[in-house]
């Protein structure tokens, strides 16, 4: 193995053009084009709801509007999503707006005042319909429905009991014999914890230029992308055209965080480029980006945790409610992560978890630093604090006395080997905290 | 209306409207892109430039206020001869970029910090730093790359 690099400090490679500005993201291109039409997209007016009629006559009037493209232009669209395709390009006439990021119509204009202006005087009639903004809500029997017109892949292990319409995704696990961990245990501890939505909030917000190349039929994308090739068919597929008519040159990105693996402004470029057969550019603002893009998910979890007097964990029983809000887009992946992190990096031989990811009217969620297991962390490790604090057990000692080794196996049932290094973590943690209480204990 | 004021040491005239950001001027009329809208409302700091001296959100600062003004971004830091200015290079040197999308404003900030204060406590440092937000979270080598810069231009004598 080459240890050229390893340990040596080493210069970016596009760290020079950054500090210098030459460096060009998305925004800074724009200059580059002469003809540039600007993209404004109307998003609903209510997170649960029937569009019925729309009203493009007010905005075709604005001076400088160039065009404005509903569903109605485009009935060969399909769905798009990075899992499950869930998600509309553009809500139609008679269909569901299923929270506040949907694009209803989009306004192309010589400026963005222009696009603005139209975007603004759009008129739209819709029925309104319950909105669903907690999963608990969502998991009731008699809940409305949020995906009635979609298939959606529920896992084979159904509840009986429970009402699915809005389950997304479930996910359960079994690693030795819970209930009997539960027998041999001295103490059990039973809490919930709750996380919010977080915005990952890169520096830089979506925006993005499209062009079409008539000659070959190629729509070029500048945008930024965590998943180039994915975003790239999954483009194709929306629009039913073959991935080689779909360019994507990826200008420098400004931070991402996961927010940036779905789908944002490249749908609506490509259709705006390719049937006006004209460069177009969409730069979303702060509020549009925080509204339309994804979040980090919200977490239920529920942890009942048995453990002998000694401090040795015996059993762990989890269950978690996941909002993913009102698209897929990651949480199937999310959910699973999240609770294969159930226990962390804690030994229990003993272990059971049912998960669950579940659609409401809310934003919808999906990757984000740590992909469902931070949420979990918070969890764990403040369960872990509760059951020290019941055992008068120094906390850090407490974790040293269950913490993973090699030879030891995860919730999943997966033998850890190499690379466990938690013990290590939690001494120098100890250390450089100044952490004195239960150090004789160590 | 129009407007004359100085830009990297350039004298520039445009015509303008009341309504126009400084950013907009900076970034569309002249083209130069470094300077970075984040928020548009003077919270992230990836728009800051010096105007007349002192470290703006330029998304914040109307295009007729900069009438006669004096401005820096950091492609006005280069030398001459095109050499990084040594906060440019101790960026560089202290692994302190990331993304990049806050650098152009963070080096503006720290090159005003070294005027007043050439050799700054790293709590010194942080407090200067409070508007400009890096959201790779890279805020202990920013802090190393001004006070490296710092140390750098007082062993060479190099404040320009």
């Amino acid at each position: 193995m080459s240890t050229k690099y390893v340990g040596e400090k080493v210069t970016k490679v596009d760290a020079c053009k950054k500090v210098t500005g030459e460096a060009k993201y998305t925004e800074d291109l724009v200059n580059d084009f002469s003809d540039l039409l600007h993209i404004r997209v109307l998003r609903t007016p209510h997170p649960h709801a029937y569009l019925r009629e729309i009203n493009l006559e007010p905005a075709r009037e604005v001076a400088g509007v160039v065009e404005v493209f509903t569903a109605a232009d485009f009935p060969e669209l399909k769905e798009f999503g990075l899992i499950i395709k869930d998600q509309p390009v553009l809500v139609g006439i008679d269909q569901k707006m299923r929270y506040l990021g949907d694009a209803l119509a989009l306004v192309v204009a010589e400026t963005d005042a222009a696009a603005l202006q139209g975007r603004d005087r759009i008129e739209l009639e819709i029925e309104e319909l319950e909105v669903v903004d907690n999963p608990l809500r969502s998991m009731e029997q008699g809940c409305i429905q949020i995906h009635e017109d979609h298939e959606i892949e529920v896992t084979h292990y159904l509840d009986p009991e429970m009402c699915c319409d809005n389950i997304l995704s479930d996910n359960y696990l079994d690693k030795g014999d819970v209930e009997k961990g539960f027998a041999e245990a001295d103490l059990i501890v039973e809490r919930e914890y709750q996380t919010q939505f977080v915005e990952q909030l890169p520096l830089q917000v979506e925006k993005g230029i499209a062009d079409y190349d008539e000659e070959s039929g190629e729509i070029i994308i500048w945008a930024a992308s965590q998943w180039l090739h994915d975003t790239q068919a999954d483009i194709a597929q929306a629009m039913g055209i073959s991935k080689d008519k779909i360019r994507i040159k990826q200008p420098v990105i400004g931070g991402a965080f996961g927010k940036k693996e779905d789908i944002s402004v490249h749908i609506h470029l490509a259709l705006a480029a390719r049937e006006l057969k004209r460069p177009v550019q969409l730069i979303y603002n702060r509020e549009e980006s925080m509204i339309a893009q994804s979040k980090r998910h919200p977490q239920i979890i529920r942890h009942k945790t048995g453990v002998s007097s000694e401090g040795k964990l015996t059993a762990w029983q989890t269950k978690m409610i996941m909002d993913t809000g009102a698209y897929a887009s990651s949480g199937p992946a999310v959910v699973r992560n999240a609770m294969f992190h159930c226990t962390g990096p804690y030994q229990v031989p003993n272990v059971r978890a049912a998960c669950y990811a579940v659609y409401t009217n809310n934003t919808y969620c999906g990757a984000m630093r740590g992909f469902g297991a931070t949420q979990m962390a918070f969890a764990y490790d403040s369960q872990m604090d509760v059951i020290a604090r019941e055992l008068e057990i120094d906390p850090a000692d407490f974790r040293m006395r269950n913490a993973y080794q090699p030879g030891s196996t995860t919730p999943g049932g997966e033998k850890l080997e190499l690379g466990v290094n938690v013990r290590e973590t939690i001494a120098r943690a100890r250390r450089l905290s100044g952490w004195q209480e239960g150090d004789n204990n160590a | 209306m129009k407007i004359t004021f100085t830009i990297n040491n350039e004298e520039r005239s445009l015509e303008v409207s009341s309504h126009q950001r400084l950013l907009d001027i900076i970034r569309k009329d002249l083209g130069l892109t470094a300077a970075k809208e984040g928020c548009g409302k003077g919270e992230c700091g990836a728009c800051t430039v010096l105007f007349n001296g002192e470290p703006v959100a330029s998304c914040l600062v109307l295009a007729p206020q900069a009438d006669g003004a004096e401005i820096l971004t950091v492609e006005g830091l280069l030398s001459r001869e095109g050499e990084l200015h040594p906060l440019q290079q101790a960026f560089l040197d202290a692994g302190a970029v990331q993304c990049g999308f806050c650098i152009p404003g963070s080096i503006m900030t720290g090159y005003r910090l070294l005027q007043d204060n050439p050799e700054p406590e790293r709590e010194e440092v942080c407090q200067a730093l409070a508007g400009n937000i890096c959201r790779c979270t890279g805020y202990q080598k920013i802090v190393d790359a001004i006070q490296l810069a710092a140390r750098r231009m007082q062993a060479g004598g190099d404040s320009s």
